[in-house]
């Protein structure tokens, strides 16, 4: 095995997205044990002339990757595949990521290892580490099975923002094709610039607040804040008790409040992407193995619905 | 249309249950309440809106496990699918995504589906891998946290809607046949009617043997249930009610936060 590694990289503007940035510390964990090779593949519309001293670049250029497509990503990472043979090929676990990567997984009959929180070696062994069981448990696998697919979860592990100068590059013209897919457009939902963007507390709901009337409770309590803003988990979204735009997560918004708290939050890999950099997390859930209390600084194990008119007669008073 | 819907049934979240003596399986009471995951039963009820607006479409309800999973495809059929059946693993082992994508894979030989559905991930493991394997395996198109769908049978194909990263969205047209998986903001799943819990009940879940060959191999493999990484070094707020309500107000008063 070589244990030679390929990153299939996110980019725009021949910039690198900040989450493939993320991919690359996760891969020189890899490379640093394994002591094996990194190549960049960048799916692109037009041949790129860009280099990177400390790793191979194969640029794999077709008019039909302008835009992602699984049909054409999926190409492209075959194609990247077949001419780097990795072991290993890191994928970010992003709406394109976990779109391709369990196909390309299937496809080459290897293992699959999704959002990936980190890298762990035990007895010179590598170990792949995720969430699990609602975000109760870690759970640790072992990739028996080569190639390995990975998709990493946005936020795991810092950026690392490579070195410039001279490096390979090659540049592959290639044959993408597109059978299925057509009228592929992109929208943005009209989320920018609300007040949670503003906001000094940030209280959110989550699927613990029960039912759509415990709103007022959650609505209530932010009024006790100056500068306050109402939230939600994408499930209270879903249920259509709260707009999109007040959805925290990685599909939602990311808020960075001097002041979060979660209602009624189970904490769900997704969510916490969405909250962690807040300056200060209180939780509320009676549920004590919630994964929300881990990652608080404050941890209420109470029913919300008694707590949060206690806490409101608390501040009533003074 | 002939849809097939693949759902997974899981223990609630609440569910008590230890990890095994090798640290590498969880092991649930045998109190756990089952109950379907909940992308998948937003995956029947499109099936179910699909099959009102098509005249002729019929649902499939597949699901791999022990008997305990019949439950899962019998509040289906109660929902309004069609047939049931139950691709038969009775192992303690959680199956890899890759065995599972197989196992299904191997069912709908033959059985030409135009359209599969399946949640987006299931609130268990969260992987979100079978549905774009199984695809795969069919080679056939996929599209994952499917927001809104049209299918167009003129010209064979559906319109949809994924849900993208920080609130952009994305849309395209696919060739049937196609795997889409559902994202839980895309319908309201409806209760069982009287009329279908009546007929459901004489209806037979169909036992489905899976190719034991697949149950061996070797994909990634569980090793550990290690502690969860801790983000941050919290307090837990200890007392009755209204000593953790006085603290709290205290603790954020302390800090100029209210």
């Amino acid at each position: 095995m070589s244990n030679d590694i390929m990153i299939v990289c996110e980019h725009k503007d021949k910039e690198f997205l900040p989450i493939t940035k993320e991919l690359f510390h996760c891969a020189n964990l890899l490379a640093k044990h394994y002591k094996s090779k990194i190549t960049l593949l960048m799916p692109t519309f037009v041949p790129l002339e860009i280099a990177c001293p400390e790793y191979d670049l194969m640029v794999v250029d077709s008019p039909y990757l302008a835009e992602y497509t699984c049909e054409g990503w999926e190409q492209a990472a075959l194609l990247g595949v077949e001419e780097v043979k990795p072991d290993i090929i890191i994928i970010a676990h992003s709406s394109t990521g976990y779109d391709y990567a369990p196909r390309l997984a299937a496809k080459l009959d290897g293992s699959c290892i999704s959002s990936v929180s980190a890298i762990e070696i035990r007895d010179d062994k590598v170990f792949y580490r995720r969430s699990g069981l609602y975000g109760k448990l870690d759970l640790l696998y072992d990739a028996v099975k080569r190639p390995l697919v990975i998709t990493v979860l946005p936020g795991a592990f810092p950026a690392y923002e490579p070195l410039g100068g001279e490096g390979i590059c090659r540049n592959i013209s290639a044959d993408i094709k597109l059978k299925q897919t057509s009228k592929v457009e992109y929208s943005l939902l009209d989320i920018i610039d609300t007040e949670l963007d503003y906001a000094s507390v940030v209280v959110a709901a989550g699927r613990g607040i029960g039912k759509e009337e415990n709103l007022d409770l959650i609505k209530d309590l932010a009024s006790c804040f100056n500068r306050s803003a109402v939230a939600g988990s994408r499930i209270v979204c879903d249920k259509g008790w709260l707009p999109y735009s007040s959805q925290i997560g990685i599909t939602g918004k990311k808020v960075s409040p001097p002041l979060y708290i979660a209602c009624g939050i189970s904490g769900s890999a997704q969510h916490i992407a969405g909250m962690k950099e807040a300056k200060m997390v209180v939780s509320i859930n009676w549920d004590s193995e919630a994964a929300i209390h881990r990652y608080s600084d404050i941890s209420v194990v109470e029913d919300l619905v008694k707590f949060i008119p206690e806490f409101i007669r608390k501040c009533e008073k003074t | 249309m002939r849809i097939l819907v693949c759902i997974k049934q899981v223990p609630n979240q609440d569910a008590k249950y230890a990890i095994n003596a090798d640290n590498n399986g969880i092991i649930y009471d045998d109190n756990t309440a089952y109950w379907i995951n909940m992308y998948d039963e937003h995956a029947i009820e499109a099936a179910l809106q699909i099959k009102e607006s098509i005249a002729n479409s019929s649902i499939d309800i597949l699901s791999i496990g022990p008997k305990r999973v019949e439950s899962a495809i019998r509040r289906s059929l109660e929902m309004g699918a069609d047939y049931g059946y139950r691709l038969v693993y009775e192992g303690e082992v959680t199956l890899s995504p890759s065995i599972k994508s197989q196992m299904i894979a191997e069912f709908c030989e033959g059985r030409e589906y135009d359209l599969i559905i399946t949640g987006v991930m299931s609130e268990d493991m969260m992987s979100g891998q079978v549905g774009p394997m199984l695809a795969a395996r069919l080679d056939i198109p996929s599209a994952t946290a499917v927001m809104q769908f049209i299918i167009n049978t003129e010209n064979n194909s559906i319109w949809l809607e994924r849900e993208l990263d920080g609130g952009l969205r994305g849309s395209l047209e696919l060739k049937l046949p196609v795997l889409i998986t559902v994202q839980s903001g895309i319908n309201r799943p409806r209760y069982p009617s009287f009329s279908n819990v009546m007929r459901a009940k004489k209806s037979e879940i169909i036992e489905v043997a899976t190719s034991t060959h697949l149950h061996n191999l070797q994909y990634e493999r569980l090793v550990d249930i290690p502690e969860p990484e801790v983000g941050r070094q919290g307090i837990k707020l200890t007392g009755s009610l209204s000593e953790k309500a006085q603290a709290l107000w205290e603790l954020l008063h302390g800090k100029s936060l209210i």
